[in-house]
């Protein structure tokens, strides 16, 4: 397992190599238009000895391979430059939106867990019941609804409709995350969030589970006399399950990298909507700081998922004899 | 089967119970800060409660980088310069100067300061903090994008080269008397002094910790910061007990930073704020439902809507050095081929108002129908283009009609290209990137261009000096007329008000007359108040004004 994960970490470096030569790339002058000094200065007047200074403190005026030189030692320091527009650190812009994304992002999983999961039991166990009929028939509906319109959709109803109908009395919040952040400023934006995947892993969820049943082990515990509750919960589940967390491990992943869609929908100040924001006004050091923690945290969560699977199925293990 | 869906039904239903009591309890939080109650009726002004005003994030609340009109906005509510402007005529009135004068040709400036203001540290407002606060935004290393605004004061450039480090013009003469020269004559300089930029800061708060500073800025306006500003979340700010001025009614203001437009009108519609935008397409609908303000600026219940002209307008620019638009015949058919109602109505809701001159209402001075081309008239504009030798459009070239993509501008030049065809004139849409297009202009590349051009201050100077003096930067006409040089000289001296603003009635009809650019457009609000808002003024340059307005229960 050790050795496993140590080669695993290792992987990670040409990656993460590859992502920021990528990211360096695009900002090469010409290939994108706008001119990073211009960006800099904004509305200032741009003199020659403005244009030199500006050139010396960021590197501009090194040639490429050492300005990534600089770019990639900044990183591995934790520098990730300074915003052009904000004129803020991005460590210190990114440091503010994180906690919020994955605030987010983990309540999204959860809701995804939860309703997801068990929808999907539920729907494979009581095969063509009112309740597999409705979990068939949401979720096809939620996969093809387009997120931003669920999340209006949502406020509209919770935050306005059930206002009027009960006199104020009742309602949830439909935008930021509450002074200090509470728990029912997350309710809409990690339901909105969580919709499409929920869906998904109840659909995975589903077919697993009647494939499971339908196995002969299934058939032989049925026939030693197990309850149905032992049968489902023990065995069929937890084979199933592999692709669902598979599934979900993937979309953590996802989340984490923040959700545009939704964070500017509920005006939740995660990352997603940060990187977007900054990719429209070309404030690259943003951009690609926020990409590159991205890309680093989407990695281990990949490998936690990966490390996972040992516990969910003894017959997976890793770096082991079969190398 | 029906049974059990049967079955099913009851539980959804019990599910949305325990959600909705759930909720219950989850939002009694919510509602609590609005209103605490300490409403003590004068006449009929109800005192007290928090006023909830959408904002998008501001770039900047320190008031050395305030531009755009969201920091703005908060940093005229924390902040008080020399001198204010009144929110509909734009007069100016005294703020943290009580009086202030100028020598006979307008290069001295001497402003009186208010004696025992107060900043909301406690410490004094003095001449010296506002000469630190002018310093500091003309310093190269604190990187001010706005130092333009005191590119008249003396030792101005000295400052920017690095070879001073102090405003030679500027003269502290007592704890109270602030003496500032500039280098030309210009009798509109108290106008600039009013910007909420040029406010003064206290030196010891900035220096200890300057990040700290942009974060929560202390200030010397009627409200004070409650707490630092949560980024992308929300700025607070409340009633500053020592303020010098007249006292605010309101307790304070959340300003909500959303996202986004329609998720405010929401939050608006769901009653949790109390100014916002109106979306593109809901604007006849919140009309007929909130009822609109008579004068476009003054809000209150049942006069919710704010639809007042903005202090900025929109139009396109012509190459006067081009060879097919040397002609100012030519440049006035164009402009009278343009049916900019048609355009306001298709594009803009009726948002827009069709522009009849460069200075757009709401600046002293503004005259309607100063530009006589600024009209739909094709026969007219037929005339114009037979006079310069082009009868029908007989021989006159294609015109490229440039615009930065990305941003609508193709569907208002699309509109202008269909309109030219009526006279016989083709032209070719040509797009390109912001920064691309902004050299294009500059290199005089382009034949007929658009742009925006926004009031930094109420002033005809502001519209007329930078568009149309010879070698201007931002005159990307590249128009060059001695005489209107010398008006515009004459102007900025003629110390006079009356004298001084019919001598810019005058530049402006000069310019129109030779058709230099095309107005196209002045922009409207499209803002709405709640029913809680009285008194309240949205200004024409786009800010509100919290202190004269309240908040009934």
């Amino acid at each position: 397992m050790f050795k496993y994960v140590m080669r695993r970490l290792f992987q990670m470096i040409p990656v993460f190599l590859g992502v920021t030569l990528m990211l360096f790339v695009l900002r090469i002058p010409g290939l994108l238009p706008g001119d990073p000094i211009q960006l800099i200065v904004g509305e200032r007047e741009l003199t020659p000895a403005l244009r030199a200074e500006i050139e010396e403190k960021n590197h501009l005026n090194e040639p490429l391979h050492i300005q990534y030189g600089y770019y990639v030692g900044g990183l591995l320091q934790g520098d990730l430059g300074e915003s052009y527009q904000k004129s803020r650190p991005v460590t210190e812009i990114l440091g503010d939106k994180f906690p919020n994304t994955f605030r987010l992002a983990f309540a999204a999983i959860l809701v995804e867990i939860i309703v997801g999961v068990l929808a999907g039991i539920i729907s494979a166990v009581k095969q063509y019941s009112f309740w597999d009929v409705l979990v068939t028939l949401s979720t096809s509906v939620l996969v093809s609804v387009p997120v931003f319109w669920l999340g209006m959709l949502l406020q509209m109803f919770f935050g306005i409709k059930l206002k009027e109908w009960t006199g104020g009395s009742v309602f949830l919040p439909i935008s930021g995350m509450g002074n200090p952040p509470d728990f029912v400023h997350l309710i809409l934006p990690a339901i909105t969030l969580a919709s499409v995947s929920t869906a998904y892993v109840a659909r995975i969820m589903r077919s697993q589970m009647l494939e499971a049943m339908g196995q002969d082990y299934i058939r032989t515990a049925m026939a030693k006399g197990l309850t149905e509750r032992a049968v489902v919960f023990k065995h069929a589940l937890k084979n199933a399950l592999i692709p669902v967390v598979t599934y979900i491990g993937i979309d953590l992943g996802a989340l984490m990298g923040g959700a545009i869609l939704t964070e500017s929908v509920f005006s939740w100040p995660g990352v997603g909507r940060e990187i977007y924001l900054a990719v429209l006004q070309r404030d690259w050091p943003v951009v690609m700081g926020g990409v590159v923690v991205v890309v680093v945290i989407v990695m281990f969560v990949n490998l936690l998922v990966d490390i996972s699977y040992a516990a969910l199925d003894p017959r997976i293990r890793y770096g082991g004899a079969a190398e | 089967m029906s049974e059990r869906i049967r079955k099913g039904f009851s539980f959804l239903l019990a599910l949305t119970l325990v959600v909705s009591m759930f909720s219950i309890t989850g939002c009694a939080a919510e509602e609590e800060p609005t209103d605490d109650g300490t409403e003590e009726p004068v006449s009929d002004v109800t005192k007290g409660g928090t006023f909830n005003f959408y904002i998008s994030e501001p770039a900047f609340i320190d008031p050395y980088n305030l531009q755009e009109s969201e920091g703005t906005q908060v940093g005229q509510a924390v902040f008080d310069s020399l001198v204010a402007f009144d929110p509909i005529t734009s007069e100016l009135k005294p703020a943290a100067a009580e009086s202030w004068e100028s020598n006979e040709d307008a290069t001295v400036w001497t402003f009186h300061l208010v004696e025992g203001a107060k900043f909301h540290d406690g410490s004094d407002v003095t001449a010296d903090d506002f000469k630190y606060a002018w310093e500091r935004i003309c310093t190269p290393s604190v990187a001010s994008e706005i130092s333009y605004h005191l590119g008249a004061v003396k030792g101005y450039d000295a400052m920017q080269d690095e070879t001073a480090t102090e405003l030679e013009g500027v003269k502290v003469i007592d704890d109270y008397t602030l003496e500032v020269t500039l280098n030309y004559g210009f009798a509109d300089f108290e106008f600039v002094v009013g910007h909420p930029a040029l406010a003064p800061v206290p030196k010891e708060a900035v220096e200890s910790d300057p990040a700290a500073f942009s974060e929560m800025p202390i200030g010397n306006g009627p409200f004070k910061m409650a707490e630092p500003w949560a980024h992308d979340q929300y700025i607070k700010i409340v009633k500053f007990d020592d303020y010098y001025g007249d006292e605010p009614n309101i307790d304070g203001v959340d300003f909500k930073i959303l996202a986004d437009q329609d998720t405010a009108f929401l939050e608006f519609e769901a009653g949790n704020l109390d100014f916002t935008q109106i979306p593109t397409g809901r604007i006849q609908e919140t009309i007929d439902k909130y009822g609109e303000s008579p004068d476009g600026y003054t809000v209150n219940p049942g006069e919710q809507v704010s639809l007042g002209a903005e202090q900025a307008i929109y139009y396109l620019l012509v190459n006067t050095t081009d060879p097919a638009l040397k002609d100012p015949n030519v440049r006035a058919a164009l402009s009278m081929a343009i049916d900019r109602q048609d355009i306001c109505d298709k594009v803009f809701e009726g948002t827009r108002t069709p522009a009849t001159g460069i200075v757009p209402p709401g600046i002293v001075g503004y005259e309607a129908n100063a530009f006589p081309y600024a009209k739909y008239d094709v026969e007219a504009a037929k005339a114009k283009l037979a006079e310069a030798g082009f009868p029908n459009g007989e021989g006159f070239p294609e015109i490229s009609l440039e615009y930065n993509s990305g941003s609508g501008h193709e569907d208002i030049l699309q509109l202008v290209q269909e309109d030219l065809k009526a006279i016989g004139v083709n032209g070719k849409l040509v797009g390109s990137e912001w920064a691309q297009y902004l050299d294009k202009l500059g290199a005089a590349d382009y034949q007929v261009g658009r742009l925006g051009w926004i009031a930094d201050y109420p002033i005809m100077d502001n519209f007329l000096y930078p568009l149309f003096k010879t070698g201007s930067s931002d005159n990307y006409s590249f128009y060059s007329n001695p005489d209107v040089d010398a008006k515009l000289d004459e102007a900025r001296t003629t110390v006079d008000d009356d004298a001084r603003v019919a001598l810019y009635q005058e530049i402006e009809s000069i310019v129109g007359n030779d058709a230099v650019s095309i107005p196209m457009f002045y922009y409207r609000h499209t803002r709405v108040a709640s029913d809680r808002v009285n008194d309240g003024v949205y200004s024409a340059n786009g800010l509100f004004t919290f202190e004269s307005c309240w908040l009934s229960e």
